[in-house]
Order: structure tokens, then sequence, then C-alpha cells
């Protein structure tokens, strides 16, 4: 069997008393596209911030490509207060990791409520995400005599924005652009830094039907295009109907059903977790 | 020994006191609008200032310090209505500077009205007074600071935990917008802060410049950097940690100064060290060590960020 | 040169640059017709002086959004760093007369010993970094505020006499009259006091506006829009805020050189925190995130508190009036005021975030 690329193993993250997400075990094999569902509140963007290191999880573990990226077990205060079970599944050697070294080894995400550089245009948010991959130093940058590099990277970011439909609009400050085309503009950057696994938190959100549908198509393209893995994270649901190959739906931090789209818009858990069948 | 540590023992722990009336300013203020009001220690300054001015105008003594203690008050009270308030939904840096600005402005005042020169200090009779103590002679006002400071003190903690004002401080410094969801007067509240910080530091100034004698326009920089450092010591927010913070600081930045008397006395070094040169950098040296080890202070609570 | 994809250096910025050169070209004939003792030259020194360290200050505060007030302690050390090593052997006997003429018994060439007050302060910068730049806004600030104290402590410490002179003086090492082209006779011949200074101070805010627009400037900019993002994006936030504070407190050590070759003289005590509130405070009035703001703010700012406000502090008679208020000290009441207008009304100062090139751009928009 094919190694996954993404793997969450019991994946546990309390805030003092509160569990956000409670043992949860997911795995995303390549080339796929696995949505994370669940009513609001319910911990997708916590498990979203422990699998990009932005918190340490209280226990499990988060393994990418067969590495363990995040690795945990309860202590202290924690341990006392611990709701999961397995508490010293984890307790070998310990790993935190931040949240640029994730992106280095190639996981990109994007925010729920945007994040882009605000005194920065569309071009240069893009730009600035390829930072990381850069090989010159910070001396020979401050002289300019990176001038190849520069300029190769200057093309892949109008590549780049080309993709993802923006180049008329690359000049134009970022926070000044409509809402669904900062959501775009997000995954240009994510995609500039050459990630083998996208995460996507809420991309739809405040877009017009129109654009989410476009969305839909535009996913499976740049997932072609770039050979991405893709995780989402999402509440329009014909958006993770159409284009999710399994689902992963979470409800108070605890995994309730996993499949494919067809089992769970079957599966009376899931209806019931949506007040009563908002599956359509 | 003893002989020799116990002067410097006692004018740490009366320093202490001194800087522990101005840290409370810091901390409450800091506590609410998460401000370092880095003009706190020129309105030290500027209560000494007017003690001399007023005390030049013949005044008897006993309407001269409510007055000193009144006018400190408002100048707090101006000082956040004029710079603080205006800048409410500003980044916070801009906050900051604005505090340094009006440190700056304070101190340039000062300069302007006394011409930059020193200004004797009135005496203060019976507190100014000598009086000796075992091994050392030294001013009333030395014995009389710490006993001032844990009663002023206490009122004050009384006051938060009894009173509705208290009650509402409380309430802001938890959780700023929720306070003003729920009807606090949020002005008031923070007025009523910087009023209660600037009485406190003005009653500082009095015992503080009976001690030293002169004011100048800087003379609150660095007792006010001090008291700063003690707030982050006991952990910013806090107002018993402010309080032991200081006069930590206070006893171990005199001891430092005594150091070198202290050494050769019992005969470790047989010439002087010139440590005396370190005892406002310990402060700060203290201070680095106590943000990279335990950054919350000593009772200081976790804040979180949220993503 | 030009490559493909590259951006075009555009016609804004070849005014710009063509004005540059003009101010120095103004400069220098200035100061050939001019009499050397000309207000005007004092203003031109120290305010190239202060430029650059306001644009150090800037590069952390303005465009990687740390907000360290350490400069004082950095220019500290580039003005003792610089002089320590530049004063003329024959002058070390009464220079250090306490110490014994002191244990440095070498001197540097001039440059060599600015760049290596530069170095000195960036190193200082480098291991106070460790701590500090893991803090979060306001502690970093009275952290490196502390810092800058204990620095000033330390070089005043009677036990390091042979090296810092202790609390005392260093003098009579060379400074900007020593630019100065001479014949034999000792008679000057060019005058390059001004100039000299105006090109070092140049050249540095140079390097540092081509830092800003390369692809780590860029990584800075992104940490002080949004750290979580810029984090996300793979830019390690230590890292980059070290390289820009030590970067930083290379030019602030290198101004502090400049600023003791414009004293004529150094003592440690002189560089309070009052000194950093000041730089603070000029690039405040010049707009944080613009370097071309921090440049005119701080040349307004010493011609105004050495020269054009002078008057403020003497007394002025109208015919047989006496105009009332002014004496010593009120030229500060008057700065303070205008201060605290900037801060309280006019927060994005002279210029905002806006460059040089900019005035001479058409509007956003017909931007193509």
């Amino acid at each position: 069997m094919k190694e996954p690329v993404l793997e969450i193993r019991h994946l546990t993250m309390q805030f003092g008393g509160v569990v956000a997400v409670n043992d949860l075990n997911m795995h995303i094999d390549e080339g796929e596209i696995v949505a994370l569902i669940g009513p609001n509140g319910a911990g997708k963007t916590t498990a979203f911030n422990c699998v990009t290191s932005v918190y340490e999880p209280t226990n499990g573990a988060v393994i990418f490509r067969g590495m363990p990226i995040a690795r945990n077990h309860p202590s202290g205060r924690m341990r006392k207060f611990y709701a999961g079970k397995e508490i010293d599944a984890f307790s070998g050697h310990v790993v935190h990791n931040t949240p640029d070294k994730i992106t280095e080894l190639g996981i990109a995400r994007t925010f729920q409520n945007i994040r882009l550089f605000k005194g920065m245009t569309a071009f240069e948010n893009v730009l600035t995400a390829m930072h990381l991959r850069r090989r010159s130093n910070v001396f020979t940058q401050m002289l300019h005599l990176n001038g190849q590099e520069e300029a190769a990277m200057r093309k892949e970011t109008d590549r780049l924005l080309e993709i993802v439909g923006l180049t008329d609009v690359k000049d134009e400050m970022a926070t000044s652009l409509p809402y669904g085309k900062q959501r775009l503009l997000e995954i240009a950057r994510a995609l500039a830094t050459k990630p083998a696994l996208l995460l996507l938190d809420e991309p739809a959100a405040g877009m017009n039907p129109q654009e989410t549908e476009e969305l839909s198509a535009f996913i499976r393209r740049i997932k072609e295009q770039f050979s991405l893995t893709v995780l989402v994270i999402e509440h329009h649901m014909n958006l993770v109907m159409d284009i999710s190959d399994r689902i992963y739906v979470i409800d108070f931090g605890k995994l309730i059903a996993e499949g494919t789209p067809e089992e769970i818009q079957q599966n009376p858990a899931v209806i019931e977790a949506y007040l009563g069948g908002d599956v359509d | 020994m003893w002989n020799t540590v116990f002067p410097y023992l006692l004018s740490g722990i009366s320093v202490g006191g001194q800087y522990a009336l101005i840290a409370i300013g810091y901390t409450m203020v800091y506590g609410i609008l998460r401000l370092i009001n880095f003009a706190h220690g020129d309105v030290f300054m500027v209560a000494g200032i007017i003690m001399i001015y007023i005390s030049a105008s013949g005044m008897p003594l006993y309407v001269c310090i409510p007055l000193v203690i009144l006018f400190t008050a408002l100048i707090g009270f101006l000082i956040e209505r004029v710079a603080y308030k205006p800048l409410r939904s500003a980044p916070r840096m801009s906050v900051m500077i604005s505090a340094i600005g009006v440190s700056y402005t304070l101190q340039n005042l000062v300069l302007y009205i006394t011409g930059g020169l020193n200004k004797q200090y009135p005496t203060i009779p019976w507190i100014s007074d000598s009086v000796t103590i075992g091994p050392a002679t030294t001013k009333i006002v030395t014995v009389v600071t710490p006993f001032l400071t844990i009663f002023l003190v206490v009122a004050l903690v009384l006051l938060i935990n009894k009173t509705k004002i208290g009650m509402a401080m409380r309430a802001v410094s938890k959780d700023f917008e929720t306070s003003q969801l729920m009807g606090i007067n949020i002005n008031s509240v923070i007025s009523t802060t910087f009023v209660i910080g600037s009485f406190l530091a003005g009653v500082g100034s009095i015992l503080y410049f009976t001690n030293y004698n002169t004011v100048i326009q800087t003379s609150g920089a660095m007792p006010g950097l001090k008291a700063f450092v003690a707030a982050v010591f006991g952990g910013i927010g806090s107002i018993p940690g402010a309080v032991i913070g200081a006069f930590i600081i206070g006893i171990v930045e005199n001891i430092i100064k005594g150091m070198d008397v202290i050494l050769f006395k019992s005969g470790v070094i047989a010439r002087p060290l010139g440590l005396a040169t370190f005892s406002d950098a310990f402060t700060f040296a203290l201070l680095i060590i106590i943000l990279v080890v335990k950054p919350t202070g000593l009772f200081g609570e976790k804040a979180t960020d949220k993503v | 040169m030009q490559k493909q994809g590259k951006k075009s250096i555009s016609g804004a910025t070849w005014v710009s640059l063509c004005l540059i050169v003009l101010v120095y070209v103004l400069v220098f004939i200035a100061e050939q017709v001019l009499p050397p003792t000309s207000m005007l030259f004092t203003v031109l020194k120290k305010g190239a002086t202060y430029a650059l360290i306001a644009v150090s200050m800037n590069l952390l505060n303005g465009f990687t959004g740390i907000f360290s007030l350490g400069q004082a302690g950095f220019m500290l050390i580039g003005a003792y760093v610089y002089a320590v090593f530049t004063i003329p052997l024959s002058q070390r006997m009464s220079v250090y007369q306490y110490y014994d003429g002191g244990i440095v018994q070498f001197t540097l060439p001039i440059f060599v010993a600015m760049i290596l007050a530069g170095l000195v302060a960036a190193f200082f910068a480098f291991l106070i970094g460790l701590p500090v730049l893991r803090l979060k806004s306001d502690y970093l600030a009275i952290a490196t505020l502390g810092f800058a104290e204990i620095v000033r402590a330390v070089f005043q410490w009677d036990k390091l006499g042979p090296l810092t002179n202790g609390s005392n003086m260093l003098r009579m090492f060379p400074n900007f009259n020593n630019f100065n082209l001479t014949d034999a006779e000792g008679h000057v011949t060019v005058y390059l006091s001004t100039l000299i200074p105006f090109l070092i101070s140049g050249v540095c805010i140079a390097l540092i506006v081509l830092l800003i627009h390369s692809g780590y400037g860029r990584a800075l900019q992104a940490i002080r829009d949004d750290e979580i993002a810029a984090e996300a994006m793979g830019i390690n936030l230590f890292h980059h805020k070290e390289l820009s504070f030590c970067i930083s407190s290379f030019f602030a050590g290198v101004g502090g050189a400049m600023l003791a070759m414009y004293q004529t003289t150094v003592q440690a005590k002189s560089f309070t925190s009052a000194m950093t509130y000041e730089i603070l405070l000029i690039v405040v009035i010049g707009g944080i995130g613009s370097v071309t703001g921090s440049v005119i703010s701080s040349f307004l700012f010493v011609a105004c508190s050495e020269w054009w406000l002078r008057f403020l502090d003497e007394k002025q008679m109208i015919g047989t009036f006496e105009v009332p208020l002014l004496r010593n000290g009120f030229r500060l009441v008057v700065f303070s005021v205008v201060i605290m207008i900037v801060v309280l009304f006019f927060r994005r100062g002279i210029m905002g975030t806006k460059e040089l090139p900019d005035l001479f751009r058409k509007r956003k928009g017909a931007r193509t």
C-alpha cells in the first residue's frame, strides 16, 4: 500500500478544559482532494493549526510523507485535564516545529479570515511567498546581484497570477481587491511556496454563487497542474460534494463520519449534526 | 558584616517602597490599556517640581502636600484625556509613541520653567529629621516609607476588591470590549486608573525627593524605568506583584551600590571594583532575564493569541 | 543589463536620482562659496548623521514592525569604537591621562574604524537579539531600552577605563574637518567636510533602500504586515527579525561614529534614552515606513533645533515691546507641542509610506 501524504493519529488539542479536537484520525493519499467538514466551532481550523504547527497539539501525531512533523503528549496541567484515551501513546520523542518549517517541507495553507500582506500589491504578495525558495543570500540581494533569480521569480509570479486569473489587478493593493479575488490571491500565494499538500481553509467563504462554481473547477485544475494533494475545509456543500474524493466530518472535535460524498450524504449522524439535513 | 550591610538594606527597603508607589501606576494602566505609560515617571518628577513651586509661594506644608497630590492626580487625568483617549482605536505603536511624546513634552516644559537647573526640594519637618536605628543613621522618611506604602497598597487592594469602581476596573482589565458591551463606562474607569496611579506617584515623589533633595527635568526617568521593571518583574497587571518587585529591586540596587564598601570592609577585596556603576544596569539586566525566562513575571497571567 | 521580467527603472526613479545628485552638487558648491562657520553646515552635517540613524531605526520600526528603543546604545557602541581606534597615538597620553595612555596602542584608518564601529554594534545586536527578539511588541521596546542603559553603564565602568576612558571624555580623534583637502601650509584648498558625511550617509541609506527593495526586504515587510501569514509562507520570524536588527544596528553604529565626528568628543553619559526618543520622534514626523520621510524630517528637525527656532530661546524685542515667554528652553516646548500635534492628528507624518519617486508618479489607478 502506498504511504499517505498526510496522516493524523489520535490528534487531540485542549485549551485548558476545552477539547477543541478530540482523538482525530485521518489520512490523505497522494493526489486526493479530501474535505474536512463540520458545524461551526467543530474544531476544523484548530486541526489545521495543529498540522501547520501554529499550535502544539496536546496529544497525538501528524505525519507528513512518513516523517513526523508534530508529535506530542500531554504534560503538566494538561495531563491532569486530558480528556482523550491513549494518554501515553506518543510519549517517545517529541517533535515541535515552527510554521515556517512546515511550509518549507511542502505544506502550504490559506486562512479562513484572509491574511494577506496589507502593505503590498497582489504581485508583491505572491513574490514574497517565493522568498522561501531563494538560493541567494542577504548580501547578494542587498546589492541586487541576484538578477537572474529575481527575474525568474517575477516571471513565475506572473505565471501564477495568470493561472488564478488576477493578471489585470496585479499592481493593485491586495486588500483593495474584492473578497473573492483576495481568496484566489491567497491560493496563488500558497502555491508560490511550491507545496505538495495544499490546505484550504474555507476558500469559498464570501464568494458569490458564480465564483463558487468556478472555484471547484479551479481547485481541480491546480491540483492537476501542480500535482497537489488538497485538504479543504468548507461549508458550501455543493462545492464539497463536487470536488472531494473523500470527506471527514467532525463535530465537537470528534470524528463522526468518513467516506465518499455519496456515503456521507446518506449518513444519519451527519444529517443530525447538520440540523436535520442541511445537506441537499 | 551586618553593620555594614544594614544601612544599605534599610535604604533599599525605603527606595523600594517609593518605586512601589510608582510601579502601581504602571501596572494598573498596563492592566487596563495594555500600554506602557512612558510618561508616568515624568508625572512623578512634575509632582516634585509642583511641590517646589507651591512651597516657595509660602503656603504652609499642610496645604502644600494635599495640593501637590491633587495637582498630580489632575495631570495624570489630563494626560490620559489629551494624549491617549484620541488614540483608543489606533495601533498600539501609535499610543506608545504618544506616551513617549508626552514624556518628552513634560521634560521640556520643566526644563523651560526651571531653566534646566537643579531645584532644591523643600525640607519637610519631622520626616526630614535624622534618626538612628542600630548601626544606621538615616532620615525618618526612610523608616516611614515602607509602612506608608503598605498602608496605601492595602487601601488600594480593598478599593479594587470591594467597591463598584474596583469591580469595573477588574472587568475592564479582563476584557476591554465585553465590559464595554456590558455597559461599563470605559472612559471613567480609565480616568480613575490614571488618577489613582498619579495620586500614588505624587505621594511617592514627596517621599523620594525628601530623600534626594533636588529635582531636575530628568529626575523622573530613572525611577520611572525602574518602577516599570518592578512592575514587569512582579507580573504586569498584578498590584501585589509590582509592590514585591519594587522592594526586591530597591534592596538589590542599594546592596550593589554598597557592594564595594561591604566587600572591602569584610576583607574580600583590597581595592574598590567600581561596582556601584552597575546599580542601574542591574535593574535592566534583571528585566531582560525575567522577560526571557518568565515573561509573565512572578504573578502575571498568561495571555494567548488567536489565529 | 535589463533582463526579461525584471522591473525596469521607471522615469520617476530617474527624476529622483537626478534630484539627489543635484543636492550633492549644491552641497559641494555651497561649501566652497560660503564661510565654513555658516550655520548651514552645522545643520547639514548633523542632519546627514541623524538621517542615517533615523533611517536605520525606520528599518526596524517601520519596515519590520519591531518596536525597538535601543538605538542610543548601538550609537554609543559605534561612537566609542570609532573614537578608541582613531585617536592618534601622540594624543593618547593626554586623552587617557588617568589610565596611562590606555591599552589600545595602534590606530585604524578612518573608514576602517567606521566599518568596525558598525560591525561591533551589529555583533552586540546579534547577542542581545537572541533573547530579546522573541518578545512581544512592548516588552521588546522596554528590553531594548534597558539594554541601551546597560551599555551606557558598562562603558562608564572604571575597570574598563584603559579601553573606554571610564566616565571621561574621548577626544582628539579625526572629525569631519579632517576630510578637507589642504595644501602644504595647512590652508584648506577644497572643502569636503560636509560633502563626505553626505556621501557616507548617502551610501548607507542607499544600501538600506536596496535591502528594502530586495527579497529580504519584502520578507521583513511581510512580517510587519502579518506575522502569522508570513510564518505560514515559510518566513522564519526569528531569523529575519535578527537580520533586520543586526543590519539596523550596523548602520546605527556607523551613525554613532558620524555623531562622534560631528561632536568631536564622545562621552557615554550623553547617549541617554532621550536620544533614542528624539530619533523615534524624527521617524514619526517623517512617516513610519518612509525612508524619504525620515531623511527630510531629520534635516528639518536639526535645522529647527539648531538654527531656525533658536530665536525662541532668546529675548526678542519688537520696538520696545519684549515678546513674552521667549527664554531658554522655549524652543523645546514649541517643539514638543508640534510633535504631540503630529502624533495625535497627523499620524502619517510628512510622507506617510510614500517615497521620493512616488511624488513624481501619477496617482494610483492611472498607474499601468
